[in-house]
């Protein structure tokens, strides 16, 4: 069943999407650095260089969130995925968000090529993005959030019942928008961008 | 997502919002606490610690030792060495494990690799690491020896150098292919394709040395086997000297020779110079059977051969006619008046190789002979053009009738005709009747191909399949006469046929009085019988595709008719390769989707194949799936190219070979565009060149397996003239730099084709010369012709001053229509000095400019000197002329009174003032309802229109791309010159200055057009909204959408206009309408993109946000989309866009 439905186009730009998510997310903690420089390694994924976390639980976590989206992402239930950093007060401070866009109704197979080279200049434009974003302060903290175009149901899967609901602070008024990269290679389209919180508030 | 879900979401209690938590906030401090600790300790010590950037350190013992590097050089070498060292370890230990790695096939070899590479440069080292190579993370010329990269910089291109130090710049699939072939290819091939080809190569001089040895070390070959010869084995070798081997002469005293010849041949196969050099002997040896030959001599050898121990003192002439006889083939054999004297047949040997090799072809024969149908069968210009549209409205009705018309076997039965007794014997055609040769069989009869035998099988194959098949050469003429006999019968019985080939062709009888298209199909083929004595089938249908498909039911000799019922039948079994359109390619591709017939393909969406397949494909597959043809009869497609191919028997010593050998090619090449009535711009030049790793072909004499090369160019005027055609050629082939010996094939192609008659009366301006005559004609009560004299006056190098003149006296101008007149019938080929242009001529490289002054005389020097100059009087006094003809013209066709001939100036000034404002009405138009009136039309003096205004969109469209920037590119800059040329002209020029000023102003009336999207459509519609604007902004957009290469992002465009940003700059007064244009054209832009593409939406709007610091005119469109595009990103993003500069 599993096998099978990976063989579908969206079973594989969703397969082709998490992997890319994953090193996505350990390039933007980096960006960021939340940790030491030295807690990633230089590695090579789709022929671009990109670091990627050395601590196994970050690793993890990084992981497991992500490989947990892979059946909504499937469905075409994730809307969007943001990494959240927040400061000490659990304020959020700047999110990377990832918006997804996954044609269900696509039906011929996908080329992977092609959805690389579209993947690959995500990395490289993030990796040269960091005047983009804003210095977090000492002791912030991140998080992984996932925003759903519907609630899946609990109980249908066990995937389902990993999810809960999030209590993550919200910004009062709409944040500022910066678009680092957007592609859209039929049937995915994919965007990142920053959001900031509105001047007023981060004065607060 | 919609506005809602993001609100929702957005919401703090939203239970949308979800975190994936099984264990997230522990690790969250976990990692936070020893990201802390590290921080803390970096800081301290450096001692113990896992980080990498501390590892380094750590590791390197010997830097612990030492003091620290004095200098950067001293601390590379040292990082080089222990990357050397690292390189060593990993590489002992891969070939310990003797099971992954490979024999060192790279051995000697040091790559470097620069930049990004496809296999990355990791795979690479890896690669290198396992065979054997070297990998330097560093560049060094002393330690690498070839640099790997995909792409280089323009800088690095431009100064190579000093980049690679004369190393060769290879790409990475040297080593692939090398690691797939498991030995070292040579690295030529795989040089980068960016970089310029300027050095000589070598292989240019050694080529003559190699000849020369190999020529002696075949006369001690032969000396040594057969001492007691030598006389005439030197015979053999003087005679490849002079390169015309009379092989009668040489092989009768020497036939012994050649079969001893043959084992030295035998065993030195690989030796493949040797076996070029013996090729004039090795038509007689058996292995090497020259099959395919171009010449039917080289069957009368091979008859000559079997013969020669009993024949050996006849002179072979006399062998052929024995020969024959015996084989009861006299009628061909005796139809050998064609037949070349010349016994060889590869370009080593034959000088007269090119046209044998022509007359031999049945490629060449299919090929040509189209023109001589055209010329038999014109297309009946009247009656033709008005059934089309009949035809239209019955294909539509589905109620069409197509005949397929297909002779069985053709090339057979048109040869074995005369010879009832062969009828149910297997029969093929064949260069060769050799029956060990790898001849191809082109055809073979229904007998023949019950025993497994096809077209394109080698002869030997064939006759093992069947010993008995009687195989006959071409006999073009019999074919000629046999299509001709075809056609006539097939246009006789209808008036709407296609030819298709020689022996097949589409006849649409849907507006025929038969009433049964059956019998109609069962007469034709009866009268193609009785006639011809060759049968034919015939397949009846609603439309091309499936009369062909019905034929290919109704073969041999039969006919079948696929009613619009039955079609769907037809189609599910049919396999996917009898459509037209499906070759191996698409065959293998549709194969892997597991589709084997039409009734698989069927379910498959258009879109999706259209997606693997391309638009067009995948439409044709579609529309051929079901059945679908909307080719009409009669639609025939012009020529695009012209050309000639030869890639058999194709071997070159050296370079005067391959010199003569272009040089016949291009006479061919002249012939044929010379016969079709046509001159070309374009001229490329194709080389099959033998892979490096190639074997002999299979195929005597054949090309074997090859690359193909190709270069080509454009030049200004279409010609079919021998010597330019040559020297291009030469140019061309100056290019390639080959090794000539190691060339299979070549082939030379002239596109870009116009139509002989008219590309002679000179460049572009033709189509208007012909409209003037005509034009003139019709005026010829008119005292002033002037459009024809203008030509010679330009020719002159006549100022304004001079015409002004000239209008005046009508006597003199008279006189200098007769000499234009003359004249221009004089010059054949070179064009009038007038018709060059200024600017492509200055642009010239000097030795074509050199050239071309020569062929004018010197005068183009003077020309040229004259330079702007000239171009720019003499065009304004085209204009003049013309428009002065335009308004005669007008005031015969309405009858007005005539401004009186007396008073030129009034009467320039006068015209000019009604063109001028003629012209600014469509100029001014921004609106599409502007008319056109029909003066305006005049008043050019060439076929480009004053403004778009007046080019239908529709035609616009259906232009290929590069074609519509060429005409949109030309459209502003000739109209510039235009007006520039005006106000030179006209000294009193206040009128022509309101003119202007009418034109620069803004015009009402762009308002009502905001409803429609401007960004539908390719170009968008925006693109020609704006070219036609009278703004300058707008115009440079549109100008600037052209110059991005037509990618339709916003951004590109603005991108392009930062160049050109002082220009617009110009202070122009900016009116509302095309400021509230613009803000419309960016906010439909952002409708379009908001939703997938912000990214793009975000770079237009910085930069419109540094225009706008500089621009007035950006600063408030900036302003006017501004709260539009927030509001647009605040429904799709829930957020604003924060827009830096």
């Amino acid at each position: 069943m599993e096998r099978r439905e990976n063989q579908t186009p969206q079973g594989q730009i969703a397969r082709v999407l998490v992997e890319f998510l994953e090193v996505a997310i350990a390039s933007v903690v980096f960006l960021k650095g939340v940790y030491p420089s030295g807690a990633f390694e230089r590695r090579r994924y789709m022929n671009v260089v990109v670091q990627r976390a050395c601590h196994p639980q970050l690793r993890y976590y990084i992981h497991a969130t992500i490989s947990g989206l892979l059946p909504f992402i499937q469905k075409g239930m994730v809307e969007r995925v943001a990494v959240i950093f927040f400061n000490a007060n659990d304020v959020p401070l700047e999110k990377f968000v990832f918006m997804l866009g996954v044609n269900l109704s696509y039906g011929s197979t996908v080329e992977e090529v092609d959805l690389q080279f579209s993947l690959r200049s995500f990395l490289s434009k993030l990796s040269i993005s960091e005047s983009l974003t804003k210095k977090l302060p000492p002791d912030s903290r991140w998080e992984i959030t996932a925003y759903f175009r519907s609630l899946p149901e609990a109980g249908t899967s066990k995937e389902a019942n990993l999810w809960i609901p999030s209590d993550t602070k919200q910004w009062q008024q709409p944040p500022l928008i910066t678009p680092i990269k957007s592609m859209n290679c039929e049937p995915l389209c994919l965007q990142l961008y920053l959001e900031h919180p509105c001047l007023s508030e981060s004065l607060l | 997502m919609s506005l809602d879900s993001f609100r929702s979401s957005s919401a703090p209690n939203s239970k949308r919002t979800l975190s994936f938590s099984n264990s997230a906030s522990s690790i969250r401090s976990n990692d936070n606490n020893s990201a802390n600790n590290k921080r803390k300790k970096m800081k301290t010590t450096a001692t113990n610690q896992k980080t990498l950037g501390v590892a380094w350190g750590s590791n390197s013992s010997s830097s612990s030792r030492k003091p620290p590097f004095s200098d950067f050089g001293s601390y590379m070498t040292e990082k080089n060495r222990k990357l050397h060292n690292q390189f060593n370890a990993e590489a002992s230990t891969s070939s310990f494990s003797a099971s992954t790695s490979g024999k060192p096939i790279f051995a000697g070899v040091s790559i470097f690799v620069d930049g990004f590479t496809v296999p990355s440069s990791q795979e690479l080292r890896g690669y290198m690491l396992k065979y054997g190579g070297r990998f330097e993370n560093y560049f060094s010329r002393h330690r690498v020896t070839h640099i790997i990269c995909t792409n280089l910089p323009d800088s690095k291109v431009k100064n190579l150098r000093a980049f690679s130090a004369g190393l060769p710049v290879v790409k990475p699939t040297w080593i692939l292919d090398s690691v797939a072939s498991n030995r070292l290819l040579t690295w030529v091939p795989y040089q980068l394709e960016q970089l310029p080809n300027n050095q000589p190569k070598l292989s240019a001089f050694f080529s003559l040395r190699n000849s020369k040895m190999s020529e002696d070390t075949f006369t001690n070959a032969l000396c040594q086997v057969e001492p007691d010869i030598e006389d005439s084995s030197a015979r053999v070798g003087n005679s490849k000297d002079r390169y015309s081997s009379d092989v009668a002469k040489v092989v009768e005293p020497s036939w012994q020779i050649t079969i001893e010849a043959d084992d030295v041949v035998s065993e030195n196969t690989d030796a493949i110079m040797m076996e070029e050099q013996l090729t004039s002997v090795g038509v007689k040896c058996d292995e090497e059977d020259p099959v395919g030959g171009s010449n039917d001599a080289a069957k009368d050898v091979m008859n000559f051969q079997g013969e020669l121990k009993p024949n050996n003192e006849e002179p072979s002439t006399s062998v052929t006619s024995l020969c024959s006889n015996d084989q009861n083939v006299n009628e061909i054999a005796s139809s050998s008046s064609t037949r070349p004297s010349k016994q060889c047949h590869s370009t080593l040997s034959d000088p007269n190789f090119v046209e044998n090799y022509f007359k031999s072809s049945r490629l060449h024969f299919i090929g040509t002979w189209r023109n001589r149908y055209r010329k038999r069968f014109p297309i009946p210009s009247t009656g033709f053009d008005n059934e089309i549209s009949n035809i239209n409205a019955s294909t539509v009705s589905g109620n069409a009738v197509v005949i397929h018309v297909d002779m069985d076997c053709f090339f057979v039965s048109v040869v074995i005709r005369n010879h009832p007794e062969l009828l149910d014997k297997p029969v093929a055609v064949c260069h060769s009747n050799n029956s060990k040769g790898t001849a191809e069989i082109s055809s073979a009869n229904y007998p023949a191909r019950s025993y497994g035998i096809r077209a394109g099988m080698f002869v030997r194959d064939a006759k093992a399949l069947c010993p008995h098949l009687v195989i006959f050469p071409y006999n073009f003429e019999a074919y000629e006469e046999v299509a001709d006999q075809f056609y006539s019968i097939l246009h006789r019985c209808c008036n709407k046929v296609q030819a298709v080939s020689c022996d097949e062709a589409f006849l649409d009888v849907t507006h025929s009085k038969v009433e049964d298209p059956e019998l109609l199909a069962s007469s034709i083929r009866k009268e193609i019988y009785e006639t011809t004595g060759c049968t034919a089938s015939a397949g009846i249908a609603g439309n091309m595709l499936m009369a062909r498909i019905a034929t290919r039911t109704a073969k041999p000799d039969g006919q079948y008719h696929i009613t619009p019922e039955r079609v769907e039948d037809h189609l599910s079994q049919l396999p996917i390769n009898a459509l037209p359109g499906v070759g191996h390619v698409l065959q293998e591709k549709l194969k892997t989707q597991n589709v084997h017939t039409c009734g698989q393909l069927m379910m498959i969406s258009k879109v999706s194949l259209q997606k693997d397949y391309g638009m067009k494909t995948g439409e044709m597959l579609w529309n051929y799936s079901r059945g679908i043809d909307n080719r009409l009869v009669g639609d025939f497609q012009e020529c695009k190219s012209i050309g000639a191919d030869v890639n058999w028997g194709v071997r070159f010593k050296d370079m005067k070979d391959c010199e003569k050998f272009l040089t016949s090619l291009c006479k061919e090449v002249s012939l044929r565009l010379q016969s079709c009535g046509m001159q070309g711009r374009t001229f490329s030049l194709k080389i099959k060149k033998k892979r490096k790793d190639a074997d002999e072909p299979a195929k005597f004499m054949g090309c074997g397996d090859c690359e193909n090369l190709s270069h080509s160019v454009t030049i200004p005027l279409a010609t079919d003239n021998v010597e330019v055609l040559q020297r291009i050629v030469k140019q061309l082939f100056g290019n390639f730099y080959i090794d000539v010996k190691e060339i299979r094939g070549i082939g030379m192609h002239v596109s870009r084709l116009e139509s002989s008659e008219t590309s002679k009366q000179g460049a572009e301006k033709y189509n208007l010369k012909s409209w003037f005559t005509s034009g003139s004609a019709s005026m010829e009560k008119q005292k002033h012709p002037i459009g024809n004299g203008h030509d010679k006056q330009n020719m002159d190098g006549t100022s304004v001053l001079e015409s002004s003149a000239l209008q005046g006296s009508s006597v003199q101008m008279d006189n200098n229509i007769q000499d234009n007149q003359a004249s221009a019938d004089r010059i054949s080929t070179p064009p009038p000095l007038c018709h060059l242009d200024a600017e492509v001529i200055r642009n010239l490289p000097p030795e074509v400019f050199s050239e071309l002054n020569e062929i004018y005389g010197g005068k183009l020097v003077d020309y040229i000197a004259k330079g702007e100059g000239i171009s720019e009087s003499s065009s304004s006094l085209r204009n003049s002329l013309l428009e002065q003809e335009a308004i005669n013209k007008k005031e015969e066709l309405l009858d007005v009174e005539p401004i009186p001939q007396k008073n030129p100036l009034t009467k320039i000034e006068a015209m000019q003032n009604e063109a001028e404002g003629g012209e600014a009405v469509p100029d001014s138009g921004s609106g599409p309802s502007f008319n056109v009136t029909r003066n305006s039309s005049f008043e050019k003096d060439d076929l480009l229109p004053s403004s778009l205004s007046q080019v239908d969109g529709s035609v616009l469209r259906e232009l290929p791309e590069d074609l519509k920037a060429v005409i949109v590119q030309q459209l502003p800059a000739h109209r510039r010159q235009e007006i520039c040329s005006n106000v030179a002209l006209v000294p009193p020029n206040e009128n022509l200055q309101v003119a202007l000023g009418v034109k620069n102003s803004e015009n009402p009336g762009s308002t009502h057009v905001l409803n429609e999207s401007l960004w539908a459509g390719n170009p968008p519609k925006w693109v020609e909204k704006f070219k036609i604007s009278s703004c300058l902004i707008l115009k440079k957009l549109a100008e600037m959408y052209y110059k991005s290469g037509l990618t339709s992002t916003l951004s590109s465009v603005l991108y392009q206009i930062i160049s050109e940003f002082h220009q617009l700059n110009l202070a122009h007064q900016i009116s509302d309408d095309s400021v509230n244009i613009t803000c419309e054209l960016l906010k439909q832009y952002i409708k379009v993109k908001i939703g997938k593409d912000i990214e793009e939406i975000y770079i237009c709007f910085r930069l419109l946000k540094r225009f706008a610091a500089k621009s007035h005119f950006f600063l408030q469109v900036y302003n006017g989309v501004f709260p539009y595009l927030q509001e647009a990103v605040d429904d799709n993003y829930g957020g604003s866009l924060l827009i830096t500069r």
